[in-house]
């Protein structure tokens, strides 16, 4: 499903890491089988060992993988069956694809298979390792990846993330995942699957663990039984399925992290004993160590295991993922590092499931590019040993010592230079990562005493915070609000020594998701921790392309997701952002898919609130139907996916990112809960941070905005719409469409309301032509017509910003009434600009065309009349006018008037008549507007004007009127016109402004 | 592009690394300029470009050494510009040649003493020759040109370093001139007044203290703009001196200066002899002399629409349209000297009808309102002393100079 479309995505984005990957896988599958072996087969194991020793790197890049998985699992257990079904499935369903390649087992089927797969993944990896070997084994570590994917899908987040950074990743990961999940989901439902498995020998027996783990896992081991080790883990196993169920029945929560951890390690510590074999368990699942631990220490240590197991079961699923994550880095480190992610893993599960689905939807994204970075540069590093390891399965006992010392540090057992890392790792490793996961409270990680691990009053007060949630919405903010309040506390010291039971929850609760961003600074801090990789940033791990380095980067992966971020921190506290890690793995693609993660980081958040989120609802119990929805783009799919307007736009839009997030489009489909108001905020709001992530990125140019996403589609039929400038995103419901905008148009033409309505209607116009960028006839049209009915009523502002829109317009190529503008804007220039450059540049830029234009050649004209002071051709001119020419001229004609009435009375002597004036000047052609008075006597108003402006008439003897020249010649002059405001523009007087309120 | 070898190349490199280093630290200014200046086209810095580009691994030469590796950020700029600019990528060339300006100006900033400021000369000519070139490829590949617009604000900024106290400041004046030529170019010639301002008032600023060769090209600008705002005075001032200390060889911009003085100089009455107009190929303008010598308005017009697309560009069409008036003038004072011959004592009773004969004749038509106006706007401008009869239709000349000349003030004065 989503994996499938992230792995196609992924594939091509990373092929090498694929290939790497199932090199690893194949070292994974091996280590799991390892780690099955062990606990299954000593034999098988011991070979598997050997090769898991060369693979343990490899194992780790699995672990990575399943830790995904696990978180899935996780996840899913946190949801309980329903969520954790419904996240199992979507998992294995990819897994299941995977799996049938890779190994007939198809436990993949169920959603337990999920989980088991998960947890399995490891089996089956193993299982795969022991048929194909390396191919089907990197199919397992990959599955572990997936399912790493796949928790962040579900989450949500994880699922953006996905989609956006890790996307390639994610689909060779669902690709190796579904394997791993065959192989899985084969061992935990089909036990037959697993006893397939099982048939080839090593592989059956890790199969057995797997299934083992699984349900299948106990059938498996009695499969694989037929190895020593086999045999002691299938027992094992079958507690350890038995403890998952009850983990299941339990929910995440009630396995102990602490225990699951312990279990982990003492498994670690037993398949230690089994030496190839337990390491390899670790390290080939990280997701399987829990199960494995479980079973190994079945094996090893009947009641170690049971213990762990329960928490081991729960935080299987997230310990899986934690697994996967630490096992990568264990194996690759596989001295402590590796310890801490499998401790993290297992603590990290509870908070997984809890906060998980929450961060993941935020953190995923991030996470998953860490891990999927990770998987990469441990594909590297694994590809070889994983094909030594699938060669070496059989040698993998000899290496497992090797790889178990580092397994095993990183388990409790003792490999204590490993585990010297995660110190805490062993135990601790647990705590840390309960600790920093939300997990912890939930599911009382506390058990462990690691300082990584949440006091129980934490997890308590996490408890409550959630449980005050009412809908997924909440519960994102309050997730990420709670992961901000434990990441402070424990910055500050006092995550034990506060009193979480008296906190009030009103912090969190009121705590929007700002916080996504600390989380994911959580995360990237948690994952520097990682004491290998804090040297080297996670880029730089990449670039060196050490096995142990990337481990860390897994590491890092693992913990990208929300909980695991944490978890990883307080662990190891060196903190690097994701997104550096991210890079360090070394995926560009990634990068972009990180960036996008982190914006998907944010969305979630948003999104959350407004579509009440799937997300949240996986963190507690949410039904598996929430889980399936957060599953792959959760939360992008939460904003997205809203309205089915809004689909197709999302859908156009995910395609920019089908590359990266393959899963995020199934998201979307499943989420129509989302609110349609939320949507269009969400949308452009990706697009905003899209667009900001892409300069941060500083690979993307600000043209990459998707303006596309911002662009409202309107849905308004209202024909008549008055204009309110907008202060906020516009909404779609009251923007009119370009049909009814068309109408709109021709309402105001026929409209006998007066300018100031048309003045309102135009504009609204106007503007929802703008929002919806539209630029076409009707735009020019809109804009013609309000320039004509501003000219008509001499309003130059609005005329001026139509016009620079028209030119615009006109630029763009469309055909619109360009050469009466032309006029228009040279009358303009002439007349009340006076500025002789842009008359210059105007006039050059007229073509011959142009000048033959009887508009044109009329304002040419008016121009030379004007600058040559030629007032008896102007007022030829005017009468003659084209257009709206005239309109223009009007607000000149005062001036023209004055200055001919200068000139004459300067040049006449002694008298001139006012009839001459009149006929002159204008006047007679009865009904200017150029004069405020009434016009029906061209004589009368010319007096009028005459003596406004200080002219001297007198009469001769015919009783005509004469202008006294001399007498004027040092009299005239210019009168303040009546209808000045103080603020310069007539149309905002603000009687004109009642009058105009009242006519509308 | 000929082959270079490997060594070659990185000889070639090695070479202009050293001496980019050695210039500054010997203080060459001349060779620093070689290696800066692009448009030049030199041998020597067209085989670098070639072997920068057999040799892609510039940067890391420079980062070999702690001598080159100060100059890090300059030289592999440069370096890059150099190689995009040989390769005919001039948009790049340009971005890569504004971040190594920048950086050079940086460093420049730190040079207490002014030895380089003919480098900055280079830098800030070549930026602008950079963005234009860039610009037109820009423009060839349907793209909006902005280039020049960025190279302007970098040229502002480098003025802002220059305009100081300091041995510095006498390099503000070139600036300003790459400046002007920038933004006549966009046609943004308005920003050009802070520059101005700041280069009028500020006491730092000695005008005479500037090298000659900036002060005639400010004047030059200056000169244009007072053109545009029809300060003939003013713009006659700063043409003038152009022409008068500008470098008597280069007659292209001898021609450029003309180009604008001329109608400045017709504008305020002084009429230029055909040798001029002759020697500096300024054809375009003799109709024009001759009009205003005969009183001819037809040829004025058809001097004027003839040459209309040129006029406008340059921006002298709107004053060379005013020389109608004076026309006008020449051709009023033509009627006058033959109505004096025929008829002495009538002689300052000009008739509107003749007058509109006289046009007629010109192939212009106007009716006598037309007529009237005009010869209202002559007396007015003071071209013509004397009176209007309207009722009478007759224009009554002072007996004494009814045509009076203008002496170097402008029409209307």
């Amino acid at each position: 499903m989503n994996q499938g479309g992230n792995t196609q995505a992924i594939a091509p984005l990373d092929p090498n890491s694929i290939e790497q990957r199932y090199g690893v896988d194949g070292s994974q599958p091996q280590i799991s089988s390892y780690q099955y072996s062990t606990g299954s087969d000593g034999t098988s194991w011991t070979a598997n060992q050997a090769v898991e020793n060369g693979n343990y790197s490899n194992s780790n890049y699995y672990h990575p993988q399943p830790t995904v998985s696990t978180t899935g699992n996780v996840q899913e257990i946190a949801n309980t069956a329903t969520s954790g079904t419904a996240n199992v499935t979507q998992d294995y369903s990819g897994y299941t694809t995977y799996q049938a390649p890779s190994d007939p087992h198809s436990y993949s089927n169920t959603g337990y298979s999920n989980y088991y797969s998960g947890y399995q993944q490891q089996p089956s990896q193993t299982a795969p390792y022991q048929p194909a070997a390396a191919y089907q084994n990197t199919g397992a570590t990959y599955q572990p990846i997936s399912s790493f994917q796949n928790p962040g899908s579900y989450a949500g987040t994880a699922s953006y993330s996905g989609t956006y950074y890790n996307p390639a990743d994610y689909q060779t990961t669902g690709g190796y995942q579904s394997t791993n999940y065959n192989n899985q989901t084969a061992g935990g439902y089909p036990t037959t699957n697993y006893s397939n498995q099982t048939p080839a020998s090593n592989q059956g027996n890790y199969t057995d663990y797997t299934s083992n783990p699984y349900q299948n896992y106990t059938p498996d081991a009695s499969n694989t039984p037929s190895s020593t080790i086999a045999t002691t883990a299938p027992v094992h196993y079958q507690q350890n399925y038995q403890q998952w169920p009850d983990y299941y029945s339990q929910t995440e929560v009630p396995c102990a992290p602490g225990t699951e951890k312990v279990s982990a390690t003492s498994a670690y510590s037993q398949s230690f004993p089994v030496p190839g074999v337990t390491s390899e368990m670790p390290a080939s699942n990280g997701q399987p160590a829990p199960a494995y631990a479980q079973p190994w220490r079945l094996e090893t240590d009947s009641s170690q295991p049971p213990s762990q197991q329960p928490g081991a079961a729960v935080t299987s699923t997230s310990n899986d993922a934690y697994w996967m994550h630490q096992t990568p880095s264990v194996q690759a480190y596989y001295p402590v590092p590796p310890q801490n992610h499998y401790q993290s893993p297992v603590e990290t599960k509870p908070v997984y499931e809890t906060t998980f689905q929450g961060h993941q939807r935020a953190t995923y994204p991030q996470e998953l590019n860490p891990q999927t970075s990770i998987h990469q540069a441990p594909l590297g590093y694994r590809q070889p040993t994983q094909t030594t390891p699938s060669v070496d399965t059989q040698r993998v006992s000899k290496v497992k010592i090797p790889t178990n010392p580092r397994i095993a540090s990183n388990l409790p057992s003792g490999f204590t230079k490993m585990e010297k890392d995660s110190s805490a790792a062993g135990a601790t490793h647990t705590p840390a990562y309960v600790s920093v996961s939300m997990p912890k409270p939930k599911h009382h990680t506390t058990a462990m005493p690691d300082p990584g691990t949440f006091p129980k009053s934490l997890c308590g007060f996490v408890e409550r915070a959630i449980a005050r949630c009412k809908d997924d919405r909440e519960k994102a903010s309050c997730q990420a609000a709670l992961r901000k309040i434990i990441k402070k506390a424990d910055a500050d010291g006092t995550l034990h020594t506060q009193d979480w039971d008296t906190e009030p929850l009103s912090t969190v609760l009121n705590t929007d998701v700002t916080d996504t961003e600390a989380s994911s600074t959580f995360i990237s801090s948690l994952q520097n921790k990682s004491p290998a990789r804090r040297p080297k940033s996670r880029w730089e791990p990449l670039s060196e392309a050490k096995p142990f380095v990337k481990p860390a980067s897994t590491f890092s992966s693992g913990v990208k997701f929300g909980g695991w971020n944490h978890q990883n921190e307080n662990n190891k506290k060196s903190s690097e952002g994701f997104q550096k890690a991210d890079a360090v793995t070394g995926f560009k693609p990634s990068y972009a898919g990180q960036n996008s993660a982190k914006k998907s980081f944010q969305r979630p958040v948003k999104r959350q609130r407004f579509s009440g989120g799937a997300g949240t609802a996986i963190d507690d119990e949410a039904s598996s139907d929430s889980d399936k929805e957060l599953t792959p783009y959760y939360s992008s799919a939460m904003a997205l996916a809203s309205s089915a307007d809004e689909k197709k736009r999302r859908d156009s839009r995910s395609k920019r990112f089908e590359k990266v997030q393959g899963h995020n489009r199934g998201n979307d489909l499943h989420k129509p809960k989302n609110a349609n108001v939320g949507n269009l905020h969400s949308r452009r709001a990706t697009a905003l941070r899209l667009g900001r992530d892409f300069d941060e990125s500083g690979s993307r140019a600000v043209e990459d905005i998707d303006w596309d996403a911002l662009t409202v589609k309107g849905t308004c039929q209202e024909i008549e719409k008055r204009y309110l400038r907008l202060t906020s995103a516009p909404d779609p419901s009251t923007v009119r469409p370009e049909d009814v905008l068309e109408k709109a148009l021709l309402m105001v033409q026929d409209s006998q309301k007066n300018y100031l309505y048309k003045c309102d209607q135009l504009k609204s116009i106007r503007q929802d032509l703008t929002v919806q960028r539209i630029h076409n006839h009707l735009t020019a049209k809109v804009y013609e017509t309000h320039a004509r009915l501003a000219l008509d009523a001499g309003d130059l502002p609005e005329y001026n910003q139509c016009l620079s829109q028209l030119k615009i317009l006109y630029a763009e190529g469309i055909e619109g009434c360009s050469l009466e503008f032309a006029a228009y804007s040279l009358l303009y220039i002439t007349l009340h600009s006076n500025n002789n450059r842009e008359l210059l540049s105007s006039m050059s830029r007229l073509s011959e065309e142009a000048k033959k234009d009887e508009a044109v050649r009329h304002a040419l004209s008016v121009r030379a009349a004007v600058t040559s002071g030629n007032y008896v051709m102007f007022f030829r001119l005017y009468k003659t006018a084209p257009n709206m020419n005239s309109c223009l001229m009007d607000l000149y004609v005062e001036k023209m008037r004055y200055k001919a009435v200068t000139f004459m009375s300067r040049s006449c002597r002694p008298t001139i008549p006012v009839s001459y004036l009149v006929q002159v000047l204008g006047f007679a052609s009865a009904s200017s507007e150029g004069s405020d008075e009434k016009e029906t006597d061209g004589m009368e108003e010319c007096s009028e004007w005459l003596k406004a402006h200080g002219a001297s008439l007198i009469a001769d003897d015919n009783g005509d009127m004469l202008l006294d020249t001399k007498v004027s010649s040092t009299s005239l002059f210019m009168p303040e016109p009546e209808d000045a405001v103080a603020h310069g523009d007539r149309n905002l007087d603000v009687n004109d402004f009642f009058t105009s309120s009242r006519t509308l | 592009m000929a082959y270079v070898s490997m060594g070659e190349a990185h000889r070639r490199i090695t070479e202009c690394l050293n001496r980019f280093c050695d210039a500054v630290s010997y203080q060459d200014s001349s060779t620093l300029c070689r290696l800066l200046s692009f448009s030049s086209n030199s041998p020597s810095l067209l085989s670098l470009a070639d072997a920068l580009n057999v040799f892609q691994d510039a940067s890391s030469l420079i980062r070999q050494s702690d001598k080159f590796s100060d100059y890090g950020e300059i030289l592999a700029h440069l370096f890059r510009s150099l190689q995009s600019y040989r390769v005919g990528n001039l948009v790049e060339a340009y971005l890569a040649y504004e971040k190594f300006a920048n950086a050079f100006v940086q460093e420049f900033r730190n040079w207490e003493s002014a030895w380089a400021l003919e480098a900055l000369y280079v830098v800030c000519y070549e930026v602008r020759v950079l963005a234009e070139k860039a610009d037109k490829e820009l423009t060839s590949n349907g793209k909006s040109p902005e280039k020049l617009k960025a190279a302007g604000s970098l040229l502002m900024k480098v003025f802002g370093v220059l305009a100081g106290k300091g041995p510095k400041r006498v390099g503000a004046l070139y600036v300003t001139c790459q400046l002007f030529k920038t933004y006549f170019k966009l046609g943004t010639v308005n920003l050009c007044r802070s520059v101005i301002r700041s280069i009028e008032t500020a006491r730092i600023f000695d005008f005479e203290e500037f090298p000659r060769r900036d002060k005639v090209t400010y004047m030059y600008y200056t000169g244009r703009l007072e053109v545009f705002n029809e300060n003939f005075p003013a713009a006659d001032t700063k043409l003038s001196y152009a022409l008068k200390y500008c470098n008597p060889n280069r007659e292209r911009n001898i021609r450029m200066i003309l180009k604008y003085l001329i109608p400045v100089k017709l504008s305020i009455g002084m009429i230029p002899n055909d040798e001029l107009l002759r020697n500096y190929n300024l054809h375009e303008y003799k109709k024009i002399v001759q009009a205003l010598k005969k009183g001819d308005l037809r040829l004025l017009r058809h001097a004027l629409q003839e040459h209309e697309d040129r006029f406008l560009r340059s921006g002298v069409y709107l004053v060379l349209e005013k020389l109608e008036l004076q026309v006008y003038q020449r051709l009023m004072k033509k009627i006058y000297i033959i109505q004096k011959q025929s008829d002495p004592a009538r002689a300052h009773q000009l008739k509107l009808e003749v007058i509109a004969k006289t046009l007629r004749w010109l192939e212009i038509d106007m009716d006598l309102d037309e007529v009237e106006c005009i010869m209202t706007i002559l007396i007015y401008k003071n071209l013509v002393k004397g009176y209007l009869a309207h009722k009478s239709k007759v224009v009554v000349l002072s007996k004494q100079d009814p045509f009076p000349k203008l002496n170097g003030k402008p029409v209307g004065s």
